[in-house]
């Protein structure tokens, strides 16, 4: 066959449509999205209210935890003189691998021209900044004295100290607050046109100057799309690498050490591997809340379940080879430190949190294998949970695990946590819903002219 | 400094409903600044520096004098630090027989308890704060009354006293009154080797052993490295005996304990039988030597270790040496005085420095009778606190609250004081003049560093106040003594500043005598019951109690259980197994009447049916840090037998208690045993090669090497020669002043200590390896510190800027060693453990190292404060450190010189030549740290006959 046939052979109509029969048309689609915002009152708030005083109550409960912190000292936590690191390293983790998936799904998709990531792109986006400023915030205040923690930072300063390149903590800072600017600008602007939309169909002066304010004088112009195509194309360019450096990068402030179950070369990917992972979860739970909460069906459908639970079964996989290898490589290697480590962690003190790990990540998502699963959403968003609390408790044994049995037996303990360990662990995630909440009570949270675009590329 | 001892005189306690009006608190306030302007400073008479003899004080520049510490009576010579009037270091004296230069744990924990808050500070009574006045006139009619009848009704109850001034006070003062009575008592007592001696040779006597003539010792029961007046001094003697690679002229140690004792660990053979059985042990011995005594039967590893041991200390003629411990009855000591001749040992004889002529428990026992009589009407207890520390049986307190004026002298307003009608406070030993003798009689006087924080008084002042003698000093007394006494030939003042500096009184060590052939005692081989006994020891952290609120020692990691905060009851295997109880399971002990409830610590390598513990706990009247803690086994001391109750049974009872140990308990198998290394010497001469980690032969790296331009500091150390003795934890804790934490964050699995003793079980046998920062070359801490606040300088020093730290602890998290500490909370900075924060304890701080704040990290320095003084030192004289020149904190303190430090650039140096020895090795020297700690590897020398005298 010919170049020339293959360009004009017709596209064969696709197998499966993201949209359904109602929501195939322009008018719809803004019509969809924007209604939770502008006819509130067709809406019952009652379940938003509830989740916003709950999650309001938990945010609280972390600014009194980082209160505590700041004021007495990590010593509030668990940590101990071998287990140094605990819960902040961990979740300062597991928040950045779940505010890897915007990105993932905004960036690879697009480049990957996944059509489907449309309808979930923009909470996937803000779940990210939000995950990603989490994030932030623990590795500031695990610090021992945290109000320092500029000195990261290569500031002029008449010591004429610099900090210490080599250190992987110094990667990180740069590589999380690159990631937090990328993140933020990267929403933002593919938020511009919508927020015109709504600046249009706004329903009071009030709303209409805010959300003309932001959207920077959005006219919807051939030469407006144009730019904004460009510059939306050149930052999902940027983002790949990005989000895979970040992920690298955290992988590397356990790899680039001396430890037995952290210096191991398969830490990088296997990081930005768990990361998408757990971000995939993440935006599987936010997809199913958005899609129940503003009766989004029309747009969220069964299909993106579908597509999305291939993506986690595929990183389950990964994950469990990852972990495979990791033991192999201990056995292989046939260092003392690390093969007794691998039977610590199957057999010590933290064994049932492992085998716990190890079901939540690698067991439970290869139900589905099963297309009826995949295509429940009730059944999908058990096993992302699953999957969320898997990837914390991999997380929190990285961590403990090593920590808690290094080289020297004598200095073999435990981590024992604390109700602060909890209260800013658990607060971190009323924070996160608290401000997931607010973002779809001012924000359209599918983005309307991506949608718009798919639903014309689909032909109603 | 003026603020603070304003605001302890201020502090003194009153009662609590007592009222201070306004004009009460003025006077208080005008006569407490008073005071604290007169107070503070250096004592009133001249003392004489040890070292350096400055025209005045150089303010900056420490200066160091040369006094005595007592430790159950006996003195082991100090040189005591003092900055700009402030004691802060205890090292110890080379010029002393017991200490060497060397330290031991209480020692060095002598300058805290110090400036310890909850030290009395003034008179007591009737529950309110008194002064001194009221106590003389209370006193006086008392005196008066019992100097009409010759002394009768009056009475003295003290500890030991070697303090020769004190003994003739106390003597010219009987022989005026000879009705006054004086009753001694110590609660580590040794009556059974006393008596020993009695039965043997008809006449009191103190065994000397020379270690170092010595090739075979067997130790029956005996504790020669555990703590005591005498720890240092044999802990030298014995590791020096055992310093040769020739297993024939190395000493071999033999160890018959019911539970683990620092000698036991460094033994070649080690047999654990119940405290009862011991003595069979001791009749083979004598059996095989001729002694016409029945043969033992049983148990059949007694039997072949009996066998073997004989035969290897009769083969070695003048060398053999058997030494029986006080929990051994006198017939035993007096059989071993018999086997001893009978081998020619290398021992001699004293008499007894200790100057009462009856035991302890029996001058105790006529304390008691005399007091029940109601015939002690007026009781001056001296620096003792036996309501607390005398046997349970004699229900002392009753008797001591049956005498209607008691006063009791005492550093703390303790268990006894609560039973005297008066107490009075006692000058530190830092604080006040005295003199005491060594276990082997040597006289040194005690300077004082400071003068008395508090208005107290020293037994001689208190002496002199029954005497009616007032206005001498304990100065006046001390001199005024050893003008008479001392043998200065005529010109005292040249005598007494050189025996000032000295620390050591020429030539006052007892004289050996000689005895007749011993006797050999009537004593015939037992069995062991079914019932349990219970051994007491004294404790390596707190001895007998009287440590029990200095908090560096609390916090102690107790040798072999690494406990700290607390006892327990050490049970066998064997038996926590046919328990059923676990480490911190409760169990009831129940001997007679006495019932104990108390928490179980299972130790493998315990005789069977023993249950082993410690005093000096569960101190009801100890201060702020010390009471309260753990439970007092005094109560079920029989006075009979002190160190041994028989026939207690041990039962579950339901509950746990937490108990506090740094360091779990872990028996070393496979590729782990490189951890701990251990040859036979015997391996030693045959192999070349030991497989070993060595220092500097290090993994291929890609990084280049650091510059080093000047010194390259490292440090060896000898874990053959170890003993776990802990006297380096402690000496590094006073130095770099390191925090302690308290119970509840140990708990949590914290602690400060900058260097800790790894403790690993190998094949049944523990081994100490004491581990501070290895100061790696290519340390991993340093590339993780995100700040730079963990660096390498050009002398190698891996160094920690605390003010750079921002406490993200990667460093502590990259260590493989994890020799780094962070302060979770300010545990020396303003969140200190109860009354360890109080402004006083402050001046014990060693001003040239830096105090550190909550959030950040920190560890050993290799005391980079010494490093710098002997560079200043050094550059001021235009020439290089010499070897040996710097001295650290753990060096100087170690009893048997396991530490050695020194420069690697210098090719001759004693740690070039300790590195290049076949043993030593470099811990984890496979990861490519490069540490420049590095070790020697634990030597034996077990008898090569031993396993085929059991075939």
């Amino acid at each position: 066959m010919s170049l020339a046939a293959i360009r004009t052979e017709p596209t064969p109509p696709e197998a499966v449509r993201w949209t359904l029969p109602g929501a195939r048309s322009l008018d719809a689609v803004n019509e969809l999205v924007t209604a939770p915002l502008y006819e509130r009152q067709l809406w019952s708030w009652k379940a938003w209210w509830l989740a916003a005083a709950l999650s309001g109550a938990l945010t609280a409960g972390f600014l009194v935890a980082v209160y505590v912190v700041f004021t007495r000292g990590i010593g509030v936590w668990g940590v101990n003189t071998s287990t140094v690191w605990g819960f902040a390293i961990a979740d300062y983790v597991w928040w950045i691998g779940i505010g890897n998936a915007g990105t993932l799904i905004s960036s690879m998709l697009l480049l990957m021209r996944q059509k489907w990531r449309a309808s979930t792109n923009r909470f996937a986006e803000a779940m990210t900044l939000f995950a990603a400023t989490i994030a932030g915030i623990f590795p500031i205040i695990h610090l021992g004295r945290p109000m320092y923690f500029y000195w990261l930072t290569p500031y002029p300063n008449t010591m004429t100290v610099w900090p210490q390149w080599r250190s992987a903590l110094i990667w990180d800072f740069w590589a999380i607050l690159s990631y937090i600017l990328f993140s933020l600008i990267f929403w933002y602007v593919g938020l511009i046109p919508d927020l015109a939309t709504m600046r249009d169909r706004a329903r009071s002066k009030f709303a209409a100057t805010a959300y003309g304010a932001f959207a920077l004088g959005w006219r919807g112009s051939a030469r407006h799309w144009q730019a904004y195509e460009t510059l939306h194309l050149a930052l999902a360019c940027l983002g790949v690498p990005l989000v895979v450096s970040l992920h690298s990068v955290v992988g590397m402030d356990f790899a680039a050490s001396l430890m037995p179950g952290w210096q191991e070369t398969i830490f990088p990917p296997y990081f930005v591997v768990g990361a998408m992972y757990s971000g995939f979860a993440m935006v599987v739970c936010l997809a199913a809340m958005v899609r129940w909460g503003f009766r989004q069906e029309g747009l969220i459908t069964i299909a993106h379940f579908d597509v999305m639970a291939k993506v986690m079964l595929m990183a389950s996989i990964v994950m469990g080879l990852s972990y495979a290898t990791e033991w192999f490589n201990a056995w292989y290697g046939g260092d003392r430190p690390d093969r007794s480590l691998v039977i610590f962690e199957f057999t010590g003190s933290y064994a049932p949190m492992f085998w716990a790990l190890l079901f939540c990540n690698v067991i439970a998502p290869q139900a589905f294998w099963i297309a009826a699963v995949r295509r429940s959403v009730v059944a999908v968003f058990v096993v992302s949970i699953l999957i969320n609390i898997g990837m914390w408790l991999e997380r929190i044994l990285i961590v403990w695990n090593t920590l808690s049995h290094g080289y020297l037996p004598s200095m073999w303990r435990l981590f024992i946590p604390t109700v602060w360990d909890w209260l800013t662990t658990i607060g971190s995630l009323g924070l996160f819903v608290l401000m997931f909440l607010v973002f779809v009570r001012f924000i359209p949270a599918i983005s309307m002219h991506e949608v718009r675009k798919l639903v014309d590329e689909e032909g109603s | 400094m003026n603020k603070q001892l304003r605001l302890d005189q201020a502090n003194m306690r009153g009662p609590p409903n007592s009222e201070v009006d306004r004009r009460a608190a003025l006077k208080l306030f005008v006569s407490g600044a008073a005071l604290a302007l007169a107070s503070c400073g250096r004592p009133a008479e001249q003392i004489v520096p040890y070292v350096e003899i400055p025209d005045g004080m150089t303010p900056g520049l420490p200066m160091r004098f040369a006094s005595a510490l007592p430790l159950a009576g006996y003195g082991r010579g100090v040189i005591v630090t003092s900055v700009e009037g402030r004691p802060i270091k205890v090292d110890g004296n080379p010029r002393h027989p017991a200490s060497l230069g060397s330290t031991d744990v209480f020692a060095e924990a002598t300058v805290l308890s110090l400036y310890d808050p909850d030290r009395s500070q003034a008179p007591y009574s009737g529950g309110r704060v008194q002064d001194w006045s009221a106590f003389e006139a209370a006193l006086q009619p008392r005196l008066d009354k019992a100097r009409a009848r010759h002394g009768a009704g009056l009475a003295l109850l003290t500890g030991r006293i070697t303090s020769p001034t004190l003994i003739a006070q106390i003597e010219a003062f009987t022989k005026a009154l000879p009705q006054v009575k004086w009753y001694r008592y110590e609660p580590s007592e040794d009556d059974a080797i006393r008596n020993g001696a009695i039965l043997a040779f008809n006449r009191p006597a103190t065994l000397l052993p020379r270690f170092a003539d010595a090739r075979v010792v067997l130790t029956l029961d005996a504790d020669p490295l555990g703590a005591g007046p005498e720890q240092i001094r044999f802990a030298r003697d014995i590791t020096q005996a055992r310093r040769t690679h020739v297993p024939d002229q190395s000493l071999r140690l033999y160890a018959v304990e019911p539970a683990w004792t620092l000698t036991g660990a460094l033994a070649d053979h080690r047999l654990a039988l119940r405290p009862e059985l011991v003595r069979n042990v001791a009749i083979e011995i004598a059996r095989s030597l001729g002694a016409s005594v029945p043969e033992l039967k049983g148990p059949p590893e007694a039997e072949h270790f009996a066998k073997a041991a004989a035969a290897d200390l009769t083969a070695r003629q003048g060398g053999g040496l058997v030494l029986a411990g006080p929990r051994q009855p006198p017939e035993v000591h007096a059989l071993c005085h018999w086997i001893n001749n009978e081998l020619s040992a290398p021992v001699d004889f004293i008499a007894p420095v200790d100057p009462l002529n009856i035991g302890g428990i029996a001058s105790l026992k006529s304390f008691v009778a005399d007091a029940r009589a109601g015939a002690i009407e007026t009781l001056m207890i001296l620096g003792a606190n036996p309501v607390y520390d005398a046997p349970g049986d004699l229900a002392i307190a009753d008797c001591v609250a049956a005498v209607p004026f008691s006063a009791q002298l005492g550093l703390y307003r303790d268990e006894t004081a609560a039973r005297c009608t008066w107490h009075l406070p006692l000058t530190h030993v830092l604080e006040g003049w005295s003199d005491i003798r060594a276990f082997d009689g040597t006289a040194s006087i005690v300077q004082p560093l400071i003068r008395p924080l508090y208005d107290s008084r020293t037994a001689h002042q208190i002496m002199a106040l029954l005497s009616n003698a007032t206005g001498p000093s304990s100065f006046d007394m001390v001199r005024g003594y050893w003008q008479q006494a001392g043998k200065h030939g005529g010109d005292f003042e040249d005598w007494w500043r050189q025996t000032l500096q000295d620390g050591v009184v020429a030539d006052s060590a007892a004289a050996k005598i000689s005895l007749p052939a011993p006797q050999m005692p009537e004593v015939a081989p037992v069995s062991g019951g079914e019932n349990f006994t219970l051994a007491f020891a004294p404790d390596p952290s707190l001895f007998d109690g009287s440590f029990a609120n200095n908090a560096w020692l609390q916090e102690c990691p107790k040798p072999f259980t690494k406990q700290v905060w607390g006892n327990a009851l050490h049970l066998a295997e064997s038996d926590a197994q046919s328990l059923g109880v676990v480490d911190g399971d409760m169990v009831r002990l129940v001997a007679g009447k006495a019932v104990l409830e108390a928490p179980v610590l299972v130790r493998q390598g315990q005789a069977s049916h023993t249950v082993a513990t410690t005093l000096g706990y569960g101190r009801a009247g100890a201060g702020s840090l010390g009471t309260a803690v753990g439970f007092d086994v005094y109560r079920l001391r029989p006075s009979d037998s002190p160190w041994a109750l028989a026939d207690v049974s041990v039962s579950k009872i339901g509950g746990r208690q937490n108990l506090l140990l740094t360091q779990h308990f872990f028996e070393l198998e496979g590729e782990a045993k490189d951890l701990q290394p251990r040859f036979a010497l015997a391996d030693l001469a045959k192999k070349p090669d030991l497989g070993l980690s060595k220092p500097g032969g290090n993994p291929a790296t890609l990084y280049p090497p650091h510059d080093y331009d000047t010194y390259e500091w490292a440090m060896v150390i000898d874990t053959a020669a170890c003993i776990g003795c802990n006297a380096c934890v402690v000496a590094c804790q006073a130095e770099n002043n390191v925090p302690i934490v308290g119970p509840d964050e140990i708990a949590v699995g914290r602690d400060m200590h900058w260097l800790r003793i790894d403790d690993y079980v190998i094949g049944g046998k523990p081994g100490f390896s004491p581990v501070p920062c290895m100061h790696c070359e290519h340390a991993p801490c340093e590339p993780v510190c995100p700040v730079a606040a963990s660096i390498h300088d050009s002398e190698g020093l891996n160094l920690q800027v605390y003010n750079r730290c921002v406490g993200t602890r990667f460093c502590q998290s990259n260590c493989p060693y994890k020799v780094r500490r962070f302060n979770f909370y300010g545990y020396a900075d303003g969140e200190e453990y109860k009354s360890f924060g109080d402004d006083i304890v402050k001046a014990v701080f060693n001003p040239d190292v830096t105090v550190r704040g909550r959030g950040v990290m920190e560890k050993c320095t290799y005391c980079v404060q010494r490093i710098s003084r002997a560079r200043r030192a050094a550059e001021k004289d235009h020439r290089k450190i010499h070897d040996g020149e710097i001295v650290t904190a753990c060096q100087a303190a170690c009893p048997t010189r396991a530490i050695a430090f020194g420069d690697l650039s210098d090719a001759n140096s004693r740690i070039n030549a300790l590195r290049a020895e076949p043993q030593a090795y470099a811990l984890l020297g496979e990861l490519g740290t490069r540490p420049r700690t590095t070790y020697l590897a634990r030597l034996e020398n077990p008898n090569p006959d031993f396993g085929k005298a059991q075939s």
